[in-house]
Order: C-alpha cells, then sequence, then structure tokens
C-alpha cells in the first residue's frame, strides 16, 4: 500500500515534470514560443551567464526591501497598539491609512526621489506598500478578543492593561505573522516600483528597465521569476511561524453569544469632527513634509500650489487637459481589468463548486500567485501581448484575478452546511445549490474582493503605461519625471490617489447598501 | 428567604428581609438595552437578598434577564438607575477586584494557547496573585475536578465536558466566597450534566460557598439549590421563590425520588404560569 500523502506528492512531481517537459518542448521548437515563452534551460543558461548582473541587482533589491520591511511592521505594529487602544485615533487616521492601502505605488516613487537620497527613496516605498496589511492584520488580532474571555478578566477586576498584557498580545500573534506573510513580498513590490521611480542604477527594478528594450525573452522571464521567488521567499518565511502558533490559537469553542455592535450607527459630533481630521490629515502631512524638508515649493509644492496648478496660471489649462486626456485613457482600461477579472474569477469560484477538481488545481496555484509582484508578471505580458492597450488590459486582469479568485473561493466555501444540505434534503443539485444559496451567500464576498483589488487594477494600469504603452496617467507621470515637470508629477499622484480612494469608498458604499 | 420579621430595614422596603449575614442584596434593579428600534426592557426592577453560604438557582425561558441579572452581579453590566446591587456590602466592581469572586460560563471561554494548569491559574494573575505560591491549590483543583494528569494539556486536546470541569476549577481557584454560574453545563449532554451536578455538589459541600447558578434545567436547579427562584420573560421579572426541602448530601439516586419529580413538576407548573399562557 501506498500512502495517500505519498500517492498525492507523486503526482503533484509528475504534474510539475510534465508542465516543465511541456514548456521545454514549446520554448524549444515552436517560432512563437521561442519569442514569448523561451524553454526553461535557455532561461537558466541565461541567469547563469548574467550571474554577476543577478547578484548585484538582486543584493540591492533584497536589502532595500529587507529594511523598508523592518521599518514598515515596526511602524505597523506601534500603530496597531495605537489604534486598539484609542478608536478615535484610528478614525483621526482613517484617511491617512485608505491613503496608504489604494495608493498606486508607482506615483510615490518620484515624489520620494525629492526628499530622500541614496536608496532611501526605495526603502520608504517598501516600507509604505507594507505599513497597511501589516497594520490592518495585527489591529484585527489585537481587536478579536473573544468576549467572553473578555468578560472573565473583567469578572476579576482586570482592566484593559491586563486585558491587552494576557490575551490580545498573545491572541493577536498568529494575525500578526499572517500579515508580515502578506507584507513581505509587496516589501519586494514596493523596493522594485521605487527603483523604477529613482533611477537608480542597481536592483530588479533598474534590471528589468534596461532589459525591457533589449529583445532578450530569456533575460526577461529570468528577472520576472527571480523577483517572484524573491518576494515568495518573504512570504515563505513567516509561514511556518504562523502555522506552528495558529494551531495554539484558534479558540476551541464557538462564541455563544455576539456581544452587539457597540456603536448605534448615529452622527454625533466627536464621530464628525474625527472623520473631518482624518481627511484633512493627508494634507496636513504632505503640507509639513513640504515645509519642515526645506526643498524649494518649485519641486516641492504644498497642497495649495499643487491645486492652483490645475485651476489658474497660464498652464492649467494645457495641464487639465493633459490629464484629463490621460485619465480618459487609464480609467477605462483600469475598468475593463477589474470588471474582467472579478468576473472571470467569480465564474472559476462558482465553476469550483461544481466542479472541486478545478478549486484542488487551481487553489494552490493563486495562493502563491497573489503574492507575485506585479512587475514579475511584465516580461510574460510584453512577450506575448506585445505593448499596446491589451497588455495594460491584461496586466490589470492579472493582478486582480488571483486575490479575487482566492477571496470568492473562501466566500463559496463558507456556505452554511446546513444550507446546501436543506437544498439536497429536497432534491436539489449543485446547480440549485448554486444559484439559491451559494451566489447570494457570496456577493458580500464579491464587494470584499472588489474594494481590495480596484486599487490594484489601476495599479496595474499605470505599471503597464510606464513600462510599456506609453500612454495614460503612468506615462505622463513618467514623461513628467523625465521633463522635471514637477507640478505635473505632484497633480497627477494627487489626482491617481484621490480617484483610487474614490473608487475604494465607493465600493464600500454600495456593500454596505447591499450588505442591509 | 424568610418572611421573619427584621429588626431594622437593611435597605429598601422592596428587599424581603432574611437572618442571618447576606451576601448579595438586589434592590430595585433592573435593565433596559438601547436598540436600534427603541429601548428594550430586559429586566423589570427586581429585589432579592442571598444569605451568606447558600445555593441559589435562577431559572426561567430565554430572555427572562436571568444572565443579565448574574452579569450585574459580576459588575459586567449596571443595573438602570435607581437601582442598586451590592454583594457583602460593596459595590460589584469594588468587590470583583478583592478576589473574592468566582465565575463560570456556559461556555468554558479557556484560553486556547495556556495548558490546564495556566488556565486554572489565570485569575490569579489578573488579580496580581503570585502563581508560584498558588501552585498547591490549582494543582488540588485540577485533581478536585478529575483532571489530574493533564495539568500540561491544551484546551484543544480536551474533550468538551472536560474544559467545562476547567472552567469550574478556574472559578474557585481565588477561593472566592460568592460563586456565579452562567448555565455552566447548558452544552453538555444529560449524562455528563448529572455527573458534573454531583461533582458541583460535593465542591460546594466542602466549600460553603454563597452560590448563584443560573439554568435552564429544572432538574438541575432542583437538585443542586436550596432556593430557586423562577423567572418570567417580557420583561424579564421574579415570579415565584421556591424553597427546596431535600437534605444533604443529595445522592444521585434522588434524580429518581417521587419527592423530587413533584417539586420538578411544580417549578415546572409555575415556570408556564397560572394562565399558562407561557
Amino acid at each position: 500500500m501506498i500512502a495517500p500523502s505519498t500517492r498525492e506528492n507523486a503526482r503533484i512531481l509528475f504534474g510539475t515534470l510534465i508542465f516543465f517537459a511541456v514548456w521545454e518542448f514549446i520554448g524549444a521548437t515552436t517560432s512563437w514560443g521561442v519569442a514569448m515563452v523561451p524553454a526553461p534551460s535557455r532561461i537558466l543558461m541565461q541567469a547563469f551567464a548574467d550571474r554577476e548582473l543577478y547578484w548585484l541587482h538582486g543584493s540591492a533589491t533584497i536589502q532595500t526591501s529587507a529594511i523598508g520591511f523592518a521599518i514598515g511592521v515596526t511602524v505597523a505594529v506601534v500603530a496597531a497598539l495605537l489604534f486598539c487602544l484609542s478608536p478615535g485615533l484610528e478614525l483621526a487616521f482613517r484617511g491617512i491609512n485608505i491613503a496608504l492601502f489604494a495608493m498606486p505605488a508607482i506615483v510615490i516613487g518620484p515624489l520620494l526621489v525629492l526628499f530622500l537620497k541614496g536608496d532611501w527613496p526605495q526603502t520608504v516605498l517598501a516600507a509604505l506598500m507594507v505599513y497597511f496589511p501589516a497594520m490592518s492584520a495585527t489591529l484585527l488580532g489585537l481587536r478579536a478578543v473573544d468576549p467572553r474571555i473578555a468578560d472573565l478578566v473583567a469578572a476579576y477586576g482586570g482592566g484593559e492593561g491586563k486585558l491587552m498584557r494576557y490575551v490580545r498580545l498573545r491572541g493577536a500573534l498568529p494575525d500578526l505573522f499572517a500579515g508580515f506573510r502578506v507584507a513581505a513580498p509587496l516589501a519586494v513590490l514596493g523596493a522594485v516600483l521605487g527603483e523604477f521611480g529613482s533611477g537608480t542604477r542597481w536592483g530588479f527594478g533598474a534590471f528589468l528597465l534596461s532589459a525591457l528594450p533589449q529583445g532578450n525573452p530569456a533575460r526577461l522571464w529570468g528577472i520576472g521569476l527571480a523577483s517572484s521567488a524573491i518576494a515568495l521567499a518573504g512570504y515563505a518565511l513567516f509561514l511556518l511561524p504562523a502555522r506552528r502558533l495558529s494551531a495554539s490559537s484558534t479558540a476551541v469553542t464557538l462564541a455563544a453569544v455576539q456581544t452587539a455592535a457597540r456603536s448605534n450607527g448615529g452622527w454625533n459630533w466627536q464621530r464628525v469632527t474625527l472623520a473631518g481630521v482624518s481627511v484633512a490629515l493627508p494634507f496636513v502631512i504632505w503640507w509639513l513634509a513640504v515645509t519642515l524638508s526645506h526643498v524649494s515649493p518649485i519641486i516641492a509644492p504644498g497642497p495649495g500650489r499643487t491645486l492652483m496648478f490645475l485651476i489658474e496660471g497660464r498652464q492649467a489649462a494645457g495641464a487639465r487637459a493633459a490629464l484629463l486626456t490621460a485619465l480618459g485613457q487609464t480609467l477605462p482600461i483600469a475598468l475593463l481589468g477589474l470588471l474582467a477579472g472579478l468576473a472571470f474569477a467569480f465564474v472559476l469560484a462558482a465553476l469550483s463548486l461544481l466542479a472541486p477538481a478545478v478549486a484542488r488545481a487551481l487553489l494552490p496555484i493563486a495562493l502563491v500567485a497573489q503574492n507575485m509582484p506585479l512587475v514579475a508578471v511584465v516580461p510574460f505580458v510584453v512577450l506575448v501581448f506585445g505593448r499596446d492597450v491589451t497588455a495594460s488590459v491584461f496586466m490589470a486582469m492579472l493582478v486582480v484575478f488571483f486575490p479575487a479568485y482566492v477571496l470568492l473561493h473562501q466566500g463559496f466555501t463558507t456556505v452554511p452546511r446546513a444550507a446546501s444540505d436543506l437544498v439536497s434534503a429536497y432534491g436539489g443539485g449543485r446547480w440549485k445549490q448554486l444559484v439559491h444559496i451559494a451566489i447570494p451567500y457570496s456577493i458580500g464576498h464579491l464587494f470584499a474582493a472588489a474594494r481590495l483589488v480596484a486599487p490594484q487594477a489601476l495599479l496595474g494600469v499605470m505599471v503597464a503605461e510606464w513600462l510599456l504603452s506609453g500612454v495614460g496617467l503612468g506615462n505622463l507621470l513618467n514623461i513628467s519625471r523625465g521633463g522635471l515637470d514637477y507640478d505635473m508629477i505632484w497633480a497627477g499622484a494627487l489626482i491617481s490617489i484621490l480617484i483610487s480612494v474614490a473608487a475604494y469608498e465607493a465600493v464600500g458604499f454600495i456593500e454596505r447598501k447591499v450588505g442591509r | 428567604m424568610n418572611a421573619l420579621p427584621a429588626p431594622e430595614s437593611l435597605t429598601s422596603p422592596h428587599v424581603p428581609e432574611t437572618v442571618g449575614p447576606v451576601d448579595v442584596i438586589i434592590d430595585q434593579a433592573g435593565k433596559t438595552f438601547q436598540t436600534a428600534r427603541g429601548p428594550v426592557r430586559a429586566l423589570d426592577p427586581i429585589s432579592l437578598k442571598i444569605p451568606r453560604g447558600a445555593f441559589v438557582a435562577l431559572i426561567g425561558p430565554s430572555g427572562c434577564g436571568k444572565s443579565t441579572l448574574l452579569r450585574m452581579i459580576a459588575g459586567l453590566e449596571q443595573p438602570d438607575e435607581g437601582g442598586a446591587v451590592l454583594v457583602r456590602s460593596k459595590h460589584p466592581e469594588q468587590f470583583r477586584k478583592e478576589g473574592e469572586l468566582g465565575i463560570a460560563f456556559q461556555d468554558p471561554a479557556l484560553l486556547p494557547w495556556r495548558s490546564v494548569a495556566d488556565n486554572v491559574a489565570f485569575p490569579l494573575q489578573i488579580l496580581g496573585r503570585p502563581v508560584k505560591r498558588h501552585q498547591a491549590t490549582v494543582q488540588s483543583l485540577i485533581e478536585l475536578v478529575g483532571l489530574k494528569g493533564y495539568e500540561q494539556a491544551l484546551p484543544g486536546q480536551l474533550s468538551g465536558g472536560m474544559r467545562q470541569r476547567v472552567a469550574i476549577a478556574r472559578s474557585l481557584v481565588t477561593d472566592p466566597s460568592v460563586l456565579l454560574l452562567d448555565e455552566p453545563f447548558g452544552a453538555l449532554d444529560q449524562i455528563l450534566r448529572r455527573a458534573m451536578n454531583v461533582e458541583l455538589q460535593r465542591i460546594w459541600a466542602a466549600r460553603q460557598t454563597t452560590t448563584l447558578l443560573v439554568t435552564h434545567g429544572i432538574d438541575e436547579a432542583v437538585f443542586l439549590a436550596d432556593t430557586v427562584v423562577v423567572m418570567h420573560a417580557k420583561p424579564g421579572r421574579i415570579a415565584e421563590i421556591i424553597t427546596v426541602p431535600f437534605a444533604r448530601p443529595r445522592l444521585p439516586s434522588l434524580f429518581s425520588s417521587p419527592d423530587f419529580h413533584a417539586l420538578c413538576d411544580r417549578l415546572t407548573e409555575s415556570l408556564h404560569g397560572e394562565d399558562g399562557s407561557q
């Protein structure tokens, strides 16, 4: 007898071998294969020939992302602790948090270069990308205290201090590591996107920029695979501690009573004030950064000047026209990519319910692929789709699809067993279950997925525009950066962040309306 | 719950008088919750006294406010304006800081990353008492609830009944003078529940701790309590207070005696109300 796990492993090994054999065959023998999907052996040989370049670029990116990661998670954990102790503070920082989450990171690089020297622009961008996922996961862990245990602590006269010390800190560890795990690949992405903007010589971003015009498919693939490998190594680093901890951290019983939400949902002056603060705070910080850094206002204008640049002055009309044209090119594509990616993910997640084999094959791939830095797919996209609009759409779809699929699959699998049993008990098949139970249950997850990936779609399109297609907002920013048109860089960054935040909030608003 | 005229009223005329020391005084304590659809009265203002060393059971349908009452004694809920709860002449929040209160809920609410011994010792840590000095207490409680040999096991490795016994041991670790049990055996099956009832009686008899047990189980209330407080819902109120006459220690054979069943039937009637509308 062969143990089932051994057989499963053998099947995976066999599948992988077949996959590489087919890839090798197509990449080595067909003419389109040679141009688009070069054989693994050629990629490896090219990488070996480039080993010195890999060492120089790789060590730069690893160093930048590691330092950025360390800074980002430190700030994130401290912020999560403060937000946990003071919910008002979290409300006040909501604007900053959402801006950091939704910002298309590629627009931040060129701004950071104006203030920082050396490797710091990339490092800070990596830290900024790390902050939100690490902070929100840690905060979730700190907040998710079993209400019964909170009662227990209170019944023995323990206050918030004891609860934090004995329950919250330990209870948050699995979420903390889960956050770190998601954040680690983002540090690599942040570092690479920062390298695009800073014009540094070393790093995978610089390597990719220099390789794009060379027409060497094997080298491009090598860069994409190597940067994915670094990012996924960061992911894997935090996989083991998280697994270890979760075994001893999940509550063994379900909460018998759900405590009602404390807020009564009404408007009061404190909430309104905090909401106002949260909107104003990002602009205050912008203004402070510009003022305190003593960088010339021509290079680093404050919020007021940037607004004026778009409203009045002799260039305002031209600047507005340029921005509107760019937005007209970028937004439809981002929306198309978002909708197509979501629809594709939804259909596949639903199909996984009808044919579980699909999920078994796709889920492991999606789980890994959602953590791949999106720049890693640039080589693949440019070789297969070229440099036109199709490439941008595909890029957006690709960054949307994997996280959306993972989330939607979760949605479909969390359907209560009793609900699907009810359908079966009345003779309903899988289709009936899908239509009457699974889809209604998963609508909430669809909105959650849309909220999470909408900023990603915009970022994906902008990266494609910056590197490949030469149109739209991404391109406008790249050109302005080259042309030292500082006002335009700031205005473009502001507009794209505002659009991203607006998209995030709009989906959230619809989600709340539908959820009722 | 004696009708003897008291020397001078301890508090207000609403509270029935008793003789001897009183551990818990509930005086016109009601509870109204604010919800999106307006205020909901969970508990009419009620008054009750629990004498020292008594075992009182609170029984009633869902929504009769029996858990709310227990939570008010633990200081986890505040009574509405005009009501008061005193535990040993102190405000509950004051009283519980002294570590004189023991509590167990329907769910064991164990910390999943702590061993049985560390879970039992948890209240000591909250109270800032040295755990090392109480090692012997922790060990003896674990043995008392029949978990010897499981000291280092994690909650995830235990059965439901074993976890509940850990929670009972934990509620006793501070050597409380007042013990609050909120349906501690609610999630257990009938057989295990009876075994735990016998066990709880043994523990209570050894310590004579003033105990308030909230329960759904009529037989559980009759088997364990000196006094059963029957509550009705909508709004929550005390319907009747019934004294249980059986001598202690009560043996498991009591569960099948005709007197026991007669009292259970009497309680059932009281639960349903005279008009039978409940």
